[in-house]
């Protein structure tokens, strides 16, 4: 299995799409972080109640739960982009049967593919998260603000500790869909695609179910997004800032953490368990 | 109906050589389409195996299923003795392929694909990346992009990724396909060369004249039946192409034709070219004098591959 790790994290490291899907998570991180700054320089004090809010997140305590924040929306189609196109492409390439004939089993090809891309995911991860304390740093320094480090305390960066493994665990459940369509679909594009569509589309009908009411509004705490929301809010964001949690005027009532966690863990294993499935029964012809 | 040829070894020496592959009664089926039908095969070490067949005839299916990419609907197929359902990955750490067409990272140079390939495989030395590379010719472009390479560089890539586990059974579909002349013999030098050195090479090609000159023995394949199984020589001896001169050659065709040991006849500038057993020559002289056809010219040629696949197949391409 350690062979078929090194030789996966061989090539996505050679890989030109793993490094620019890195630069697109920095480079997003940087530009919001340069927006922020605009805007908290524009409004003159006392203009605008959310000012505050604004100039909170420009703040270091609120760098890494922010940067998190980032990396648990955005983050998640690169992620789903990443997984995918790692089985997906090997059907492209017509490389899946060199890979087939020259690994031990089917299912540690896959769980190599799986573990290769989550060790591309966490340094892409700690990688945004620096690059958001960083932006942090420089635009407090920018803005004139106050530098303080008291909220470097045990209790926080045990938070912080936490809360990187929950935004790394709520990427788990898209990333297992587009690793699942990549391969029922045969194609990395089947895997993008459908993974994306599932992530927008199912904010969508959430909202919609929540308009309808009664028992239909409940049905979203069964889906992923709902789950995902819950967990991501655990994050000490200023209000509003969270991800998800609401969609305009209309503010959803998310499930429990612990209801989110057992809800997200069976769909990633329901996922995975089709995938393996699926490629371990099915010929691999041209 | 073509009369299936099987004119294996005798069962004396068959028990002297290393059976590297053996089939038994493998058999695929894709819903109602019956695509191998109880192939029985036995390749033996030191020599160089032609699969050969039409298209859609199960070739490729039947590698597939060599390769455990295809799982058999019934049979069994054993590789070094070991079954292959039971043994994968001790039995397929022996065999290199390439399979239809060499397929490779196209972000990846030639050597860094062999590195992944390496790596995935696990105990290769790294001195075996240049020496397989040295050997197909492809040092000095080792390090540029796949992408760039042309169909004959990505061939002998191919080759040279098979050689990376020093297999002792080379699978090799369409070896020379996209190869120069200069590219294409030193492949087809390279095959026989390989299976002297105590490997096997199972060879799917349709180029009938190259299996020709590198195989040993070769099989056919129709429909997902084997319908021949012999050593070349073997094959090719079996009958004659007799090129005939008449001065109504359609007539001596229908009459030819109606001869039940004829296995062809067609007409080719005037000339009539009809495939017979061997020392069948007075026959078929007599048999158009006998309708007042008189032969102004007579000449035997040796039959080559091509006609005799193309008889057993029906006249198919075995593109």
């Amino acid at each position: 299995m350690t062979k078929l790790i090194a030789a996966e994290l061989f090539k996505l490291r050679k890989r030109l799409m793993s490094r620019v899907l890195l630069y697109v998570l920095v480079g997003v991180l940087v530009v919001f972080y340069l927006i922020l700054l605009a805007v908290s320089q524009a409004l003159p004090t006392g203009s605008n109640p959310r000012l505050g809010d604004i100039q909170n997140l420009l703040g270091l305590p609120v760098a890494i739960p922010f940067a998190l924040s980032m990396i648990a929306g955005f983050g998640t189609l690169l992620a789903v982009i990443l997984v995918a196109s790692s089985i997906g492409n090997e059907y492209n390439w017509r490389t899946i049967r060199t890979m087939v004939i020259s690994s031990e089993s089917r299912f540690k090809l896959l769980g190599a593919k799986l573990i290769s891309a989550a060790i591309l995911v966490l340094i892409g991860m700690v990688i945004g998260v620096i690059t958001g304390f960083v932006m942090s740093l420089i635009t407090t320094a920018i803005g004139g603000y106050a530098f303080n480090f008291d909220f470097l305390t045990g209790e926080y960066l045990w938070e912080q500790f936490l809360q990187f493994w929950r935004t790394f665990f709520v990427l788990i459940p898209y990333a297992t869909l587009a690793f699942l369509f990549a391969i029922v679909g045969r194609s990395a594009m089947a895997g993008i695609g459908l993974g994306i569509g599932v992530y927008i589309v199912e904010s969508l009908i959430t909202t919609f179910m929540v308009l309808a009411g009664g028992w239909v509004a409940r049905v979203p705490d069964y889906l992923l997004a709902n789950n995902v929301n819950a967990i991501t809010a655990l994050a000490s964001l200023p209000e509003g800032f969270n991800m998800g949690g609401g969609f305009g005027d209309i503010t959803f009532q998310m499930p429990g953490v612990t209801h989110a966690f057992i809800t997200l863990t069976i769909y990633s294993l329901a996922f995975l368990a089709i995938a393996f499935y699926v490629f371990r029964k099915r010929d691999v012809a041209g | 109906m073509t009369t299936p040829v099987n004119t294996e070894v005798n069962t004396d020496s068959k028990q002297e050589k290393d059976i590297i592959l053996r089939t038994i009664g493998l058999t695929k089926r894709f819903g109602k389409l019956e695509a191998v039908k109880d192939l029985d095969l036995e390749i033996y070490r030191g020599e160089v195996f032609g699969f050969l067949g039409p298209n859609g005839a199960g070739k490729s299916t039947t590698v597939g299923m060599i390769l455990g990419l295809i799982t058999p609907t019934s049979g069994s197929l054993e590789l070094f003795g070991q079954r292959l359902d039971k043994h994968r990955w001790s039995v397929l750490r022996r065999v290199g392929a390439i399979i239809e067409e060499p397929a490779f990272y196209p972000y990846l140079s030639g050597r860094n694909n062999l590195k992944a390939l390496a790596r995935a495989i696990g105990d290769i030395p790294a001195a075996k990346i240049p020496e397989v590379l040295e050997r197909v010719n492809l040092a000095d472009r080792a390090d540029d992009r796949y992408s760039h390479y042309s169909m004959g560089m990505k061939q002998r890539l191919g080759i040279a990724s098979t050689l990376l586990r020093d297999p002792e059974l080379i699978i090799l579909d369409e070896p020379t396909s996209g190869l120069d002349p200069a590219g294409t013999k030193e492949v087809r030098d390279l095959i026989p060369q390989l299976a002297h050195e105590h490997r096997a090479v199972f060879l799917c090609s349709h180029l009938l004249h190259e299996v020709e000159l590198v195989c040993d023995r070769v099989a056919i394949i129709k429909e997902g039946i084997m319908i021949a199984n012999a050593p070349v020589r073997e094959l090719l001896t079996k009958g004659q192409l007799l090129q005939i001169k008449v001065d109504n050659p359609g007539e001596a065709a229908s009459i030819l034709e109606n001869i039940s040991w004829v296995n062809s006849v067609k007409i080719e500038d005037d000339y009539l070219i009809v495939d017979v057993p061997k020392e069948s020559d007075s026959e078929v002289n007599k048999a158009l004098a006998e309708h007042g056809i008189y032969a102004s010219e007579l000449v035997s040629r040796n039959v080559s591959l091509e006609s005799v696949f193309l008889q057993l197949t029906g006249g198919e391409s075995g593109d």
